[in-house]
């Protein structure tokens, strides 16, 4: 673990804290005018300012952004739970199980994802539980062909076929032999994904399939402040920026950790 | 890349005179800095290859040998991480083997290369004539050196890329590319040891005509002290980086005075090697095993050491009747389809074959490779299934079929200890308590000359003979009815390789296994069978009893492999 960049983990843990502790600490309410409308940064009380309501903007970021990482961590996590079970399934048993389940993911990658989610989020009507399951659907499936492929690339080297002879079979041999090496490929894929989970959830709340106003949300809190870019440009751009900070540093996360495991596999 | 038409070598009457050694090596030490504490690959070491001399580099894995043969090419000069003294002069000139300067017209043409591995280092890209007239010029050229080693049909190899030929041709290939340069010094690494062994022979002889042919020094490194003996004119045996022992081939291969020396000409095995007695010096961790068996005689060591201690001391009574097979295969055919998109060709790999084992007996198969003798291995195995045949394995009197691979290192699981691999074969075959499969596990390791307290170790903290020695330890620790080895000892140096056998030859006579052994090499197939089957083309030619393997060898193709290995 030595070769994990120290500066990201840190500004990722900082991060997560204030966006988890911070609305706690925060002397205003997320959804409660505290002020007079349109400050701009820097304005005594208001270090980034209020929006057209007169809400603090930074009290607001921290709100969303835990909503955004929470949403990004359930459904990366689902995700690649579920994309686990399946690709393990298919890739293990081969054979019909292996061609259903492959077909059935085909079919989910053929179409665009972001689309599919919106018709879902809109089926199940606007709400953050409803654009979770909505990702959650699009995104099972990266998972579920990524395990397969390394599955049968495992489960075909020397190292399980003499475990095999050695008596071992079924989920032990799953268990013991293959999976663990498939893990980190999936770990780092997940952590690499969050900041794309982030972006998505944020654009199915920019097209308004999220939770509803006043919700403190970064992609709802974009685009309502949208008509006031002009004369109060803080109050849409701050939560475009939080975005594209936060997909940006797990990004960035989700390289040190692929590093980092290459370095101690190697 | 152009080769300079001066200087151009093999014409008869142009050939450079050399009044200088091709390669004159002194005090040389080689540190490689890259890893923290640096590592001191070669200390010290101090050598001289004569014009036309061939000069062998004799060490195990780890020597230092092949980082010499990259220095004196001038290899190492873009390497960051490696510092170097002394001096190396070749052909003349001094160089430095850490800068670059200097190094150009001397590397790739005053030395040239022969590697392990020549599709590594044949361009795929190039057809061979095309690579060759680079450096001879012509077409004519080019087609006389395609004949002076020995390729039949010169017109059509020059045609072809590298892929399209074959391991030996290849390597033919390399070699006139090597000294159509018109080296003052070739360096041979390993030149044969990825070759069959009738093929080596072959290459061997024309590295040798060649070399007396051109006049040219000959750095040849190499593990195989047989191999040394037939090319060489000195040799210079290396450990931990240092020269131990050096002096012309005859005297210090057949009489070596360092101990290292001694261990390694005595841990080589010949197809007139003992097969009664444990092979090479006695090894203290193979004598701890043979201790485990609690029939081992009180000295020993010393009546190991004097050559008169016999396997058949560790023989188990047997009290069951005798007769019967471990293994019958009848009429096992198999055929694997081959390339082709639409349908594709079907490849005849084994016809035939019937093969059997009698009960506490040892058949080794021995073959080429493409023979089909792994394939005979993986179908016993139940890893593949023959297309048509009987495969019969009597499973009464061990538990079922385990396996040796050649590659113990990939066998292992990286992530398990020692200790699960084995617990888990346990936990597969018997029902004992978690008590007495860890002193089940504590005797296997024991009985392969393993350290009990390795049980915790991942297999990459091991080296390659300790992992053979676990392969061996997960297979035996519930006693299979067959245990099945494939080319157990071949990735493994020859001290390690002989007690890998001892071991082997151990369990046999102690614990009574039936063995399938399956080998390219004739002479470790004789020590741990009763039986040698040769193979070919995916028949067995002959059967010979190992007592009296060259005695009875008569089929064309047993002979060959005979006269192949090197006495």
């Amino acid at each position: 673990m030595r070769s994990w960049p120290r500066v990201p983990l840190i500004l990722i843990g900082a991060v997560v804290l204030a966006a988890l502790i911070g609305p706690l600490l925060s002397p205003y309410s997320s959804i409660v005018p505290s002020g007079a409308s349109h400050l701009p940064p820097f304005s005594a009380g208001h270090p980034l300012g209020t929006d057209e309501l007169g809400l603090d903007i930074a009290t607001r970021l921290l709100a969303g952004a835990r909503t955004s990482l929470l949403a990004a961590a359930v459904v990366t996590v689902i995700s690649a739970i579920g994309g686990l079970l399946l690709g393990t399934l298919a890739g293990f048993t081969g054979g019909f199980l292996d061609t259903v389940l492959m077909r059935v993911t085909d079919l989910f990658l053929a179409l665009p994802a972001t689309i599919v989610a919106m018709a879902v989020a809109a089926g199940l009507g606007p709400s953050m539980t409803s654009s979770m399951i909505a990702i959650t659907v699009v995104w099972w499936p990266l998972y579920a062909r990524l395990v397969r492929g390394e599955v049968r690339r495992v489960a075909g080297s020397l190292h399980v076929e003499a475990a095999r002879m050695s008596g071992t079979r079924g989920w032990r041999l799953v268990l013991r032999h293959v999976l663990p090496s498939v893990l980190p490929t999936v770990a780092i894929t997940a952590s690499l994904d969050i900041g794309g989970v982030i972006v998505t959830v944020a654009a199915l709340s920019f097209v308004g399939l999220g939770a509803p106003a006043p919700a403190p949300e970064l992609g709802l809190m974009a685009s309502a402040g949208l008509q006031y870019v002009v004369n109060s440009w803080w109050i849409p751009v701050l939560p475009g920026l939080a975005v594209g900070l936060l997909s940006l540093l797990f990004t960035y996360a989700g390289d040190g950790l692929r590093a980092a495991l290459r370095h101690r596999g190697a | 890349m152009t080769g300079t038409n001066a200087d151009r070598p093999g014409t008869a009457g142009n050939r450079p005179h050399r009044d200088h050694p091709a390669l004159e090596i002194a005090g040389l030490s080689i540190r490689y800095t890259s890893r923290t504490p640096a590592v001191l690959a070669v200390d010290d070491v101090t050598l001289t290859v004569a014009a036309g001399q061939c000069l062998g580099l004799v060490g195990e894995s780890g020597s230092g040998k092949s980082t010499i043969g990259l220095a004196v090419q001038g290899l190492l000069t873009r390497e960051p991480q490696v510092e170097a003294s002394g001096t190396v002069v070749v052909d003349g000139t001094g160089l430095d083997v850490t800068a670059e300067a200097g190094w150009a017209g001397v590397r790739g043409h005053r030395v040239t290369t022969v590697f392990q591995d020549p599709m590594a280092s044949l361009d795929p890209t190039m057809t061979v004539g095309r690579m060759l007239t680079r450096v001879t010029g012509s077409r004519e050229e080019s087609l006389r050196w395609l004949g002076d080693v020995e390729i039949r049909e010169p017109a059509t190899v020059l045609r072809a890329y590298p892929h399209q030929l074959s391991g030996g041709m290849r390597q033919r290939v390399m070699i006139a590319l090597a000294l159509a340069r018109g080296p003052a010094l070739l360096v041979a690494d390993e030149p044969t040891t990825a070759l069959d062994v009738s093929v080596q022979a072959q290459i061997l002889r024309l590295l040798t005509r060649e070399r007396e042919r051109l006049g040219c020094g000959v750095l040849f490194i190499t593990h195989d002290l047989g191999v040394a003996r037939a090319m060489c004119d000195e040799v210079a045996v290396l450990r931990h980086g240092r020269v131990v022992e050096s002096g012309t081939a005859g005297g210090v291969l057949s009489e070596p005075e360092g101990a290292y020396t001694k261990k390694l000409v005595a841990s080589r095995i010949t197809v007139i090697t003992d097969r009664e007695r444990p092979v090479g010096l006695p090894e203290p961790t193979v004598i701890a095993a043979m201790r485990e068996t609690g029939r081992a005689p009180e000295d020993l060591g010393e009546r190991w050491e004097g050559g008169s201690l016999s396997w058949a001391e560790f023989e188990k009574e047997r009290t069951e009747v005798q007769g019967g097979h471990t293994l019958e295969l009848a009429g096992v055919t198999k055929s694997f389809r081959s390339g082709g998109l639409f349908g594709g060709a079907r490849k005849q790999v084994l016809t035939g074959i019937d093969l059997r084992i009698e009960r506490h007996r040892s058949v080794a198969l021995v073959g080429e490779s493409g023979s089909g003798k792994s394939t005979i291995l993986r179908i016993v195995a139940g890893l593949e299934t023959a297309d048509a045949g009987d495969v019969y394995v009597d499973r009464t009197q061990g538990s079922g079929v385990q396996v040796v691979f050649q590659d113990a290192g990939a066998s292992l699981t990286p992530w398990r200890t020692v200790g699960q691999l084995l617990t888990e074969r346990l936990d597969n075959a018997t029902d004992l308590d978690r008590e007495q499969k860890r002193s089940r596990v504590r005797e296997a390791l024991e009985r392969v000359a393993l350290d009990p307290a390795l049980a915790d170790a991942r297999p990459g903290q091991l080296s390659g003979g300790q992992k053979q020695r676990v392969a061996i330890a997960r297979a035996v620790v519930v006693p299979p009815a067959l245990l099945l080895c494939d080319e157990p000892t071949s990735a493994l140096d020859v001290s390690v390789a002989s007690s890998v056998l001892n071991l082997l030859n151990l369990l046999r006579y102690d614990l009574g296994l039936s063995l399938l052994f399956v080998t390219h090499d004739l002479a470790a197939a004789r020590i741990v069978a009763d039986r040698v089957d040769v193979i070919s083309a995916g028949r067995i030619v002959e059967r010979v009893p190992a007592a009296s393997l060259s005695g009875a060898m008569t089929s064309d193709y047993g002979r060959r492999l005979l006269d192949a290995v090197l006495a």
